[in-house]
């Protein structure tokens, strides 16, 4: 679950990068380092779920790559904003590269990792990450990338005037997910009634990410000229690949949550 | 009239018009000529047509006449700077006096909807000084409303229109955030924000009438550029596309392609209706109330064609102030070339804006002005070319190469009011038989310290942002105010600061033409302000019984 | 003249977003331009076409942008520019004056007609209208400098750059809707827009303009 939560993050970001770097015409090389990386985590996310054709090793040498890219893209993106007219202002957050975007890279990465540790142990409930157990830990690591998912698009729904009402879905919906998750990573041993609250957020969170494709699908459709405009809509237009991370961290949530009751067991 | 002017009125048969559909009709209230409506209005613009949208929702009932065409954007816009001058006043009008005004598409519409279907969207606030800048900053004129009644109809006026905007503006008391975000700043924008921190200027995307997100039935801007040429997507809140299909829908009938000629007067000094020439006829509809709204030369000439036995100066003149105090708007430009690709034909033609100038009041001259960036099509651009650096022959062939290199910025400033500058009637009839409107104008000995001022802060810009070849388009003007004059005293002003005359109680002005200062802003925002602070008083003495 | 912008075509872009239906059938239209003359007589129109020739040289095209007809077309309509200086005549009138007047002068100065100058001859007398140097009793009461400025100069150059060709030649866009543009920022060009070529690089601009119709 952990890697199919992974090869899915995976997936957004090479195909809303993919669509994004487009517009900035691949100015620099490096623009392609992120389609490349996406593509990487997400056969590792896949090969992790199936088959496991590759040795662990490899991997996760795939998983950390997708985590370094992901970290040093936010360097790259923070420098875009600043050499532009005005540095960090509203404008350049709103049109510049997005700076918290290729954290999702990260967050793939790390969530693969986790899944091999996790598989490679007959005690998942005695792990330990970072001196953590694993579903606490994972827990809160979800639960933060929910919330660094539901700035973005905040930031990209409040240039976009809120102007629908459903516009407010992905600011509402998932951060009662993420801090039920978050409360699942630091309450106490002994809760044993398998969340079900916190599932059916995170469950609803994860329809909201589908749903949102299509929410954006007709945004494109009212811009002017529709899908027959594609070549300017899907770029400027609300992103079509954008909404499933929302999707896919609450499956990674979902998956830590089932460790926690292991833990708690 | 020649062929290329539509004559067939869309408005009639009890529909208009649905500009949001290709094809498409709404429902229209229609009155008979012979039922006495409560308003009359000459004009469909910033000014009449927002009056004509708010008087219908208050449950008065209104004709609103346009000499112009009811387009419907969606298929009538094409991409075209040539085809599109059918958005403009190209009747005959005489100018003269020592810098005779461009007109046209410049700054005069014929069309349901007036210049705000080609104007570039520009919607900024006066500073509230400008409204008293007789008494405070010691020129021009007060004028005779409150600047925090005036801001309370600017918040109106925003989130009627949806201005997509900065959050925070630099500029001016704190004001609410606009509706909508603002748009993407195009290189040529970047461009000037660059040279403005140079120069030690704020600088700020600049706020426009035209929307960043759906919004009704209007799609976002699709950054076409085409926007002084009519837009064709309806991304641009125009008076076509906000307030004519609010009229309609409380009411309201628009009178497309009916050229108003002459307002009738009555006897004891009320006016009694208006004659107006519609499908190859002159007409005449009875109104308890007529209100002129046709900009700063229609507007005047249209009172002073009414002239009469009554008013043998025409009407409302009894101060012997109508057409006078023309003004219009310093428009000088600096272009430069840069190494990089500036494409400025992309996006709104004006995405940034500095208003250092308007309220900073350490400087040698009277009056404000803004600067913004620019974006203009060839045709635009090959006018540049030519009145400012005089090419032609293979020299012009080879500097419009440099077109997609180019950047520049314009003033928009505050030209003083001067009696001597003036809207009066020529001996020369159009095609419909009315005299033509000569026009007069001349600068200032402050226009020019403004100008020059504008200038030197523009190359200074300029070379902050490491262009070359500059060069100064040292003539050029834009939006027109005055010659209706507004005040509290009727021997110095034409109409009262409700807009009603103060010759005929039944005859209103609402648009730029009661302006008594042009402030350092484009008007269209105030002349909208106005508008709904009119409706609003036109309301307020209806109930007291004072109408 | 160096060619910046090789290969590219606005007209290829006609089936795509970027045009619609108006769009179409405006630029149909200008392309379809009577050959006149219509309004002006045969004479006028010979000066007026050798005026168009040296106010914008197209020496090098082998279909020029017919400028002289374009005039015609608007002096047929009686198109005029929404106003006009005090110290000219009507658009219609202001023409046929000045072009009789430009011919006197040809004849004045050289003892040929305008049109049968060679072209430095040509550019002096138009030097001389700028500078408003001629005053042959055919100009009447209008001064030749306004009518150069205020008509030849208003009319000729807009309808140079109303023409696709003249876009293509200045790397225009052209039309745009319902596609408008993407990408904002210095040196950054959308895929339907012309690739300017750079020294040497010729042959990547002309593959990119290929492609702006697609």
């Amino acid at each position: 679950m952990l890697h199919g939560a992974s090869a899915m993050l995976g997936a957004s970001v090479l195909a809303d990068s993919a669509v994004e770097h487009y517009r900035g015409s691949f100015d620099n090389p490096g623009m392609y380092t992120p389609l490349v990386v996406s593509a990487v985590t997400m056969a590792a996310g896949i090969d992790g779920a199936s088959g496991q054709w590759l040795p662990r090793r490899m991997r996760d040498g795939m998983y950390a790559l997708s985590g370094a890219v992901g970290a040093i893209g936010v360097g790259f993106h923070t420098y875009n904003v600043l050499r532009r007219p005005g540095g960090l202002n509203w404008l350049n957050a709103f049109y510049a590269a997005p700076i918290g975007a290729p954290a999702a890279l990260s967050l793939a990465g790390a969530i693969g990792l986790a899944a091999d540790e996790i598989a490679e142990t007959s005690h998942p409930d005695r792990l330990k990450l970072f001196g953590i157990p694993v579903g606490r830990a994972l827990s809160a690591f979800t639960a933060l990338g929910l919330m660094g998912t539901v700035s973005e698009a905040g930031l990209m729904h409040f240039r976009g005037s809120f102007q629908n009402p459903f516009m407010w879905l992905p600011v509402s919906l998932p951060p009662i997910a993420a801090a039920l998750t978050a409360k699942a990573a630091i309450e106490p041993a002994g809760e044993r009634d398998g969340r079900p609250m916190t599932r059916s957020w995170l469950w609803l969170t994860s329809a909201m990410g589908i749903a949102g494709v299509g929410f954006h699908a007709f945004g494109v459709s009212r811009a002017m000229g529709g899908w027959r405009n594609w070549s300017q809509n899907v770029v400027d237009g609300p992103p079509l690949p954008a909404p499933p991370s929302f999707s896919a961290l609450a499956i990674a949530a979902l998956a830590a949550l089932r460790l926690r009751d292991l833990e708690d067991a | 009239m020649s062929d290329f002017e539509a004559s067939t009125p869309l408005a009639r048969d009890g529909r208009a018009p649905n500009v949001f559909r290709e094809g498409g009709w709404t429902p229209m209230r229609q009155y008979s000529e012979t039922e006495e409506v409560d308003f009359a209005i000459v004009g469909t613009g910033a000014g009449g047509g927002t009056l004509a949208a708010r008087l219908a929702e208050k449950g008065f009932s209104v004709v609103a006449f346009d000499a112009g065409p009811f387009f419907r954007p969606l298929e009538d816009f094409a991409s075209d700077e040539e085809s599109q001058s059918k958005l403009y006043w190209l009747d005959e009008r005489i100018v003269d006096g020592a810098d005779p005004l461009v007109m046209g598409g410049n700054n005069s519409g014929k069309c349901v909807g007036g210049s705000t279907v080609h104007f570039a969207m520009v919607s900024l606030r006066f500073r509230p000084e400008h409204f008293k800048a007789r008494t405070l900053l010691g020129y021009g004129a007060d004028w005779p409303v409150d600047w925090r009644e005036m801001w309370g109809y600017y918040d109106q006026v925003e989130r009627a229109l949806s201005i997509s905007g900065p959050l925070s503006y630099p500029w001016g008391p704190a004001r609410p955030a606009y509706p909508y975000r603002p748009h993407p700043m195009n290189a040529c924008a970047q461009a000037m924000a660059v040279g403005c921190e140079h120069m030690g200027m704020k600088w700020a995307p600049m706020p426009l009438a035209t929307v960043s997100a759906p919004r009704g039935e209007s799609p976002p801007c699709v950054q076409r550029g085409f926007c002084r040429f009519g837009c064709s997507t309806n991304a641009k809140q125009s008076a076509l596309v906000v307030w004519i299909p609010r009229a309609l829908k409380a009411g309201a009938e628009v009178r497309d392609l009916a050229m108003v000629g002459r307002v009738e007067l009555g006897s004891g000094g009320q006016v009694t209706g208006l004659h107006y020439h519609r499908e190859g006829a002159w007409r005449f509809q009875k109104a308890k109330n007529v209100v002129v709204a046709g900009y700063a030369i229609e507007t005047p000439r249209l009172l002073l064609n009414s002239a009469c036995p009554d008013a043998p100066d025409g009407l409302a003149n009894s101060s012997g102030l109508v057409g006078k105090y023309l003004m219009t708007q310093p428009n000088q430009g600096v272009f430069g070339r840069t190494k990089e690709e500036s494409r400025w034909y992309k996006g709104p033609p004006i995405l940034c804006v500095s208003e250092h100038w308007n309220y900073c009041d350490d400087k040698n001259f009277p009056g404000g002005y803004t600067l913004m960036s620019q974006g203009p099509m060839p045709q635009e651009w090959v006018n540049i070319q030519v009145g400012a650096r005089k090419l032609w022959g293979s020299d012009l062939r080879h500097a419009m190469l440099d077109y997609n290199h180019m950047v520049g910025m314009k003033v928009v400033g505050e030209g003083l009011p001067s009696v001597h500058n003036s809207v009066t009637l020529a001996d020369e009839v159009d095609q419909y038989g009315l005299r033509i409107p000569r026009i007069t104008y001349s600068w200032t000995e402050g226009d020019k310290a403004l100008i020059a001022h504008s200038m030197d802060q523009m190359q200074g810009c300029l070379e902050g942002a490491n262009a070359t070849d500059i060069f100064r388009q040292e003539q050029d003007t834009n939006h027109l105010n005055g010659t209706a004059r507004m005040g509290d005293d009727p021997r110095t002003s034409v109409v009262n600061p409700d807009g009603r005359t103060w010759d005929h109680p039944n005859l209103w002005v609402c648009d730029g033409s009661t302006f008594p200062t042009t402030g350092g802003v484009n008007p269209s925002l105030t002349i909208q302000a106005m508008a709904l602070r009119t409706a609003d008083r036109i309301e307020a003495l209806a109930a007291r019984g004072e109408l | 003249m160096r060619d910046r912008y090789p290969d590219y075509d606005v007209a290829d872009k006609r089936a795509t977003p970027s045009w619609n239906d108006a769009t179409r059938t405006a630029l149909d239209q200008r392309l379809a331009v009577h050959p006149g003359p219509r309004f002006l007589d045969a004479a006028a129109f010979a000066t007026l076409q050798a005026l168009c020739g040296r106010i914008l040289p197209q020496g090098e095209r082998t279909h020029p942008v017919p400028l002289a007809a374009y005039v015609d077309e608007k002096l047929w309509l009686d198109k005029r520019a929404g106003f006009r200086n005090a110290e000219l005549p009507p658009l219609r009138e202001a023409w046929q004056r000045g072009l009789a007047a430009l011919e006197a002068e040809a004849q004045r100065a050289y003892g040929r007609g305008f049109a049968a100058l060679d072209p430095a001859s040509q550019d002096a007398l138009v030097g001389r209208m700028a500078a408003g140097g001629l005053h042959d009793p055919a100009w009447g009461d209008m001064p030749c400098a306004l009518f150069f400025a205020e008509r030849v100069m208003a009319e000729i150059p807009r309808a140079y750059y109303a023409h696709p060709s003249a876009w293509n030649e200045i790397g225009f866009g052209g039309p745009a809707s319902p596609r408008g543009y993407v990408r904002l920022d210095f040196d950054k060009r959308d895929p339907w827009e012309a690739a300017e070529a750079q020294p040497g690089r010729e042959a990547e601009a002309r593959k990119a303009n290929s492609r702006v119709g697609r």
